[in-house]
């Protein structure tokens, strides 16, 4: 035991040292997008093995996926994409590091975050550094040039999302032939990320004269929400709109069930995904969700059948892989466009560009994607789905939240 | 080399580093870190950063688990606290950062002493769990912070950015200013904590880890010494997290869960227990590790073309198996290993 | 009165899922003094084993589950040998944090093998309801009720009456004196974690039906243990089975009548953790240890 002690001892100080060279030596990857023949470089942050990985996975695989089909078709002009991502784990600060590695070091021109702390974290990083930055983090803060010039959202806000659920809401009340408003009730993920879009849905609803909804955290990591579901069944919700990711919602579905409670889920987008009705099973018959990224359009089914056809594994999370795909294709619009404007890459230009281009066409996935100078909200619209026969299906129209 | 431990006055018999081989290491360690600033481009700068503002919250946690022997697992949440602390002043008050970080390390300190009010009642195992309780606790009062005016995040002005009144753009771009203030924190701290061990509060610390019985015995009064110990511990962790609340601009609970406290931890006992230096190599070795990982997949991704696609788990992986290692291998840490190789060097020929 | 009665069922059903993973936690720990913070691994496994025998290669499912819950037992036998066995005489906190270390390699082991988006849950697993005194309980919840208090007083009667059951408890009284009286204390450890794994992989399979899949979240189940094993007592088995059901009811009672605004659900076990543990900080049903200088 003693001898393999120390022979340890001398591997471990052998590794430490290469550690240190390694390190020293493995910076400086490779020079910046100028010369015309270079990649360009975009750089992501993914959750592979984090509290968000199950989501984080797919829309990944998406991302990654869409950086290869785009090369397959050409790149941009004949110049290659390339993709400098890793895993952080939805640790903030290793996000941070990342973040400075790649923009450093590897010299990626735009940036595609995941979280709200990550998001949160590298605002003030990306205007210094002018990094044109999408995110998986559809908070409203987020869409104010003034404030964060340099962040864009491809998907309606959380309070967007929140004011059109209540709007279908409203609508399927009154088509059901009930008089008067119905009562509304929020299951949140208790966070920040839950609390985001209260403020501005019970704004909304009160003015259409609906009784201030019931806030109920749904507690991390609990087995059970029938707690709280007898408390939103004793006040008489009709609605509850779950603002949480798909483990937690579907165990709430799952147990309103058990409970006998007859009453409509709506989710936002975070848990209006195929994993939802993996796990709620038949329970999830019925439940309407806010779904942005549509993934039967045209955009979407080229999407889907490049992984077909390239067998990535995606765990069956068809609605967020085509999330991921179609967001960096909004971002990498921008990039041709300004190449195609004959416009010098630099982030303040890809910025520009991508708030004067006019609308974004993403094949249907979603409503032309328009920035402009005083809203980086691209997309205020979308439709409502329902689970119907195992499948997300949609039931409505584009609404719009303003 | 010397060859045994001869003094001829109490003050040498005291000092900290009194043969002149440590000492030339020192001024050597100093003058690479002096130097360093200037060759570094921005990642290594804010990887220094990050590894000091680290090594000033692990040597905190090492005067409580390595020197006090007082088991915590809520590390992060005094992180937090200090981090708040320094925002909200800040924020709401637009104080500077030269005034918040000393009101956001007390204040630490103070709710540190009251967290550890359970280690008179309780040890081992039981005094981890409820610094476990605490650190949920803490979390919890930060994601319900409506009162205190906590909503995603917070964001602290960038003027509040100044040493007595001097905007710290002066001394360069953010990295680079802030590296000299981190690093001026990070010595204040090794010395005062080395020092702390040669006092008589340091002293009793070290006898409470080592029989807190007979320690009483003879006469340490323990309540206070160990409430002194929460303190100190939580003083640090106040310090490093208003540093990192003034260097990242941009904090939220994210960064301060139990996965923190459990980093800590692991820094300090892969680093070495009840050793301020081996606070630092702890800290700068759980920093690089994912880092040295992902350089080696990227050279090895020619030949192992999956490799990339596993990096994730072979990061996570790591972490767990970092520490399995150490403390199976070499259960004192890397402080232990360097002190083998300074021996090998001092002994040889002979092996003892 | 309609509500207090769903509540306190769903409490009690819950709290026999806690109970449950508990039992794993004590097992471990009176007959080691290991703290094991992996025990929500080995929940992990145990789930991810069950599906990938019954679904993956299409097993019949109680040969599946038999199966599973063997390789199981294998598994916490080799993490005791590979992890433990060199942790001897070793300080509390170096065994506490190897077992965190051993956590999070596991979690990665598993991410790897399995990746990390949600599973289905296999098809065997009970998806009704019952109604009880007017109240709704889900059947995987009495199974979990069932259960856990088969697996006590299996438990309770193995450690008082059968050989092994007793040497575990002398090794977990005083190392020394069991091994010169002949027991073999490596075996004993043995024993020890692969029923915990057995226990823990029982409790997998019951999440898996709760979440109505396997993923990571049913490694998180594990952090509760600690507010049960506390408020139990660490060494002991009923405490556990009390423990747990207190803390569910509690739980219970908390999320359906505080204010839901308050959102005091998830932090009250451990205020209630921390009241405990100031009044009788040896739990319920711990045992007082008198220390000798």
């Amino acid at each position: 035991m003693h001898r393999w002690k120390r022979t340890f001892g001398w591997w471990m100080v052998m590794a430490l040292v290469a550690t240190m060279l390694a390190a020293c030596g493995g910076g400086g990857t490779g020079g910046g997008g100028g010369a015309s023949s270079e990649p360009i470089k975009i750089g992501a942050i993914f959750d592979l093995t984090g509290a968000t990985a199950d989501v984080g996975t797919p829309y990944a695989r998406g991302q990654i996926a869409f950086i290869d089909w785009k090369n397959e078709q050409g790149g941009i002009n004949g110049r290659r994409l390339q993709l400098v991502s890793e895993d952080y784990a939805y640790q903030v600060p290793r996000a941070e590091e990342l973040y400075t590695q790649f923009v450093t070091q590897d010299k990626v021109l735009v940036f595609s975050g995941w979280g709200t702390g990550d998001t949160e974290a590298l605002r003030p990083k990306i205007t210094e550094d002018k990094i044109p930055f999408i995110s998986a983090s559809y908070s409203a803060t987020l869409a104010n040039p003034a404030e964060t010039p340099y962040n864009f959202l491809v998907a309606p806000t959380y309070s967007d999302q929140l004011i059109i659920a209540m709007k279908w809401a409203i609508d399927d009340w009154k088509a059901k032939g009930n008089s008067g408003m119905p009562k509304f009730a929020y299951l949140i993920n208790d966070s920040p990320f839950g609390r985001s879009p209260l403020a501005d849905g019970t704004a909304f609803a009160t003015s259409q004269g609906i009784d201030t909804p019931l806030e109920v955290p749904s507690p991390r990591g609990a087995t059970d929400l029938t707690p709280q579901l007898t408390q939103i069944r004793d006040y008489g919700a009709n609605y509850i709109f779950l603002q949480n990711v798909s483990s937690p919602a579907a165990l709430a579905i799952k147990n309103a069930k058990s409970l006998g409670y007859d009453v409509q889920f709506v989710c936002l987008n975070w848990c209006a995904n195929e994993i939802l009705i993996k796990q709620a099973g038949a329970d999830a018959e019925g439940v309407v969700g806010v779904v942005p990224f549509n993934h039967e359009a045209e955009g979407g089914k080229i999407a889907l059948d490049y992984a077909r056809q390239k067998n990535i594994d995606y765990g069956g999370a068809d609605s967020t892989f085509v999330q991921g795909w179609t967001a960096l294709s909004i971002l990498v619009a921008g990039i041709e466009r300004t190449l195609a404007d004959g416009k010098e890459l630099t982030g303040e230009n890809i910025k520009n560009t991508l708030e004067t281009m006019g609308a974004i066409d993403t094949k249907g996935v979603t409503l032309p994607v328009q920035f402009s100078s005083t809203d980086h909200a691209g997309v205020k619209s979308t439709r409502m789905f329902r689970v119907e026969n195992g499948r997300w299906v949609a039931i409505t129209d584009f609404i719009s939240a303003r | 080399m010397q060859s045994g431990t001869f003094h001829t006055t109490y003050a040498s018999d005291v000092s900290l580093r009194p043969y002149w081989p440590q000492r030339m290491r020192i001024v050597l360690v100093l003058v690479a870190v002096l130097i360093f600033p200037w060759f570094a481009d921005r990642y290594w700068l804010n990887l220094a950063n990050t590894i000091a503002i680290a090594a000033i919250g692990a040597i905190g946690l090492n005067i409580l688990v390595g020197y006090t022997g007082q088991i915590s697992i809520g590390h992060g949440g005094f992180l937090a606290v200090g981090a708040y602390t320094a925002g909200l002043l800040a924020v709401h008050l637009g104080t500077p950062m030269w005034l918040t970080i000393p009101i956001a390390s007390f204040f630490t300190a103070a709710v540190g002493a009251f967290f550890g009010l359970p280690s008179l009642r309780l040890k081992g195992l039981y005094l981890a769990i409820a610094t476990l309780a605490s650190q949920e606790i803490i979390i919890w009062l930060l994601t319900h912070g409506k009162l205190l005016g906590i909503g995603e995040s917070l964001s602290l002005p960038r003027a509040t950015n100044n040493l007595f009144g001097l905007p710290m753009e002066w001394l360069g771009n953010n990295d680079f200013a802030f590296y000299w203030v981190c690093l001026a924190f990070l010595i204040l701290t090794v010395i005062f904590v080395s020092n702390l061990f040669r006092t008589r509060t340091g002293r009793a610390f070290v006898a409470i880890r080592d029989q807190d019985i007979a320690a009483q015995v003879i006469g340490v009064d323990l309540f206070r010494y160990k409430l002194l110990a929460f303190a100190t511990s939580s003083f640090f962790a106040g310090l490093a997290g208003a540093l990192t609340a003034h260097y990242r601009g941009v904090i939220s609970w994210e960064r301060f869960t139990i996965e923190t406290s459990i980093l800590y931890l692991a820094m300090i006992i892969i680093g070495g227990l009840g050793s301020v230096s081996g606070s630092i190599y702890g800290a700068a070795f759980m920093i690089l590790l994912p880092a040295f990982l992902s350089n080696m997949a990227r050279t090895l991704s020619g030949v192992v073309p999956d490799i990339n696609s596993y990096l994730p788990y072979i990061q996570q992986g790591a972490f767990g198996l970092a520490i399995i290692l150490f403390l199976i291998f070499e259960p004192e840490g890397i402080v232990k290993m360097w002190r083998n190789v300074k021996d090998y060097f001092r002994l040889w020929p002979f092996s003892y | 009165m309609d509500r207090f009665i769903q509540l306190a069922l769903s409490g009690i059903a819950n709290g026999a899922i806690f109970a449950l993973v508990a039992l794993g936690f004590v097992l471990i720990y009176k007959s080691s003094d290991v703290i094991n913070f992996a025990q929500g691994e080995l929940l992990l496994i145990g789930a991810y084993l069950t599906y990938a025998m019954v679904e993956q290669f299409g097993l019949w499912w109680p040969a599946g589950v038999v199966l599973a819950v063997v390789l199981a037992a294998v598994a916490g036998v080799l993490i005791e040998q590979l992890v433990l066995r060199p942790m001897i005489g070793e300080p509390a906190i170096s065994v506490i944090m190897v077992t965190i270390g051993l956590s999070s390699l596991l979690r990665a082991i598993v991410g790897a093998i399995w990746g990390v988006t949600p599973r289905p849950a296999p098809q065997f697993l009970p998806t009704d309801t019952v109604t009880i005194l007017g109240a709704n309980v889900g059947v995987d919840r009495i199974w979990a009720f069932g259960l856990a208090i088969t697996l006590f007083v299996i438990l309770t009667l193995f450690f008082r009456y059968s050989r092994d059951g007793i040497a575990m408890r002398a090794v977990a009284d005083d190392q020394q004196a069991a091994l010169s009286m002949g027991i073999s204390v490596k075996k004993v450890w043995a024993v020890a974690w692969a029923i915990a794994a057995i226990t823990a992989a029982v409790g997998g399979i019951l999440l898996m039906s709760i979440f109505g899949g396997v993923s990571g979240t049913i490694a998180r189940v594990g952090l509760i243990v600690f507010p049960v094993v506390i408020l139990g007592g660490l060494d002991s088995i009923p405490g556990a089975i009390i423990g747990g059901l207190i803390i569910g009811l509690l739980q219970s009672f908390a999320g359906g009548y505080l204010p839901p605004e308050w959102g005091v659900g998830e932090v009250v076990p451990f205020i209630i953790l921390l009241f405990i543990l100031l009044v009788r900080p040896y739990g319920l049903f711990g045992q007082r240890i008198i220390e000798r200088v």
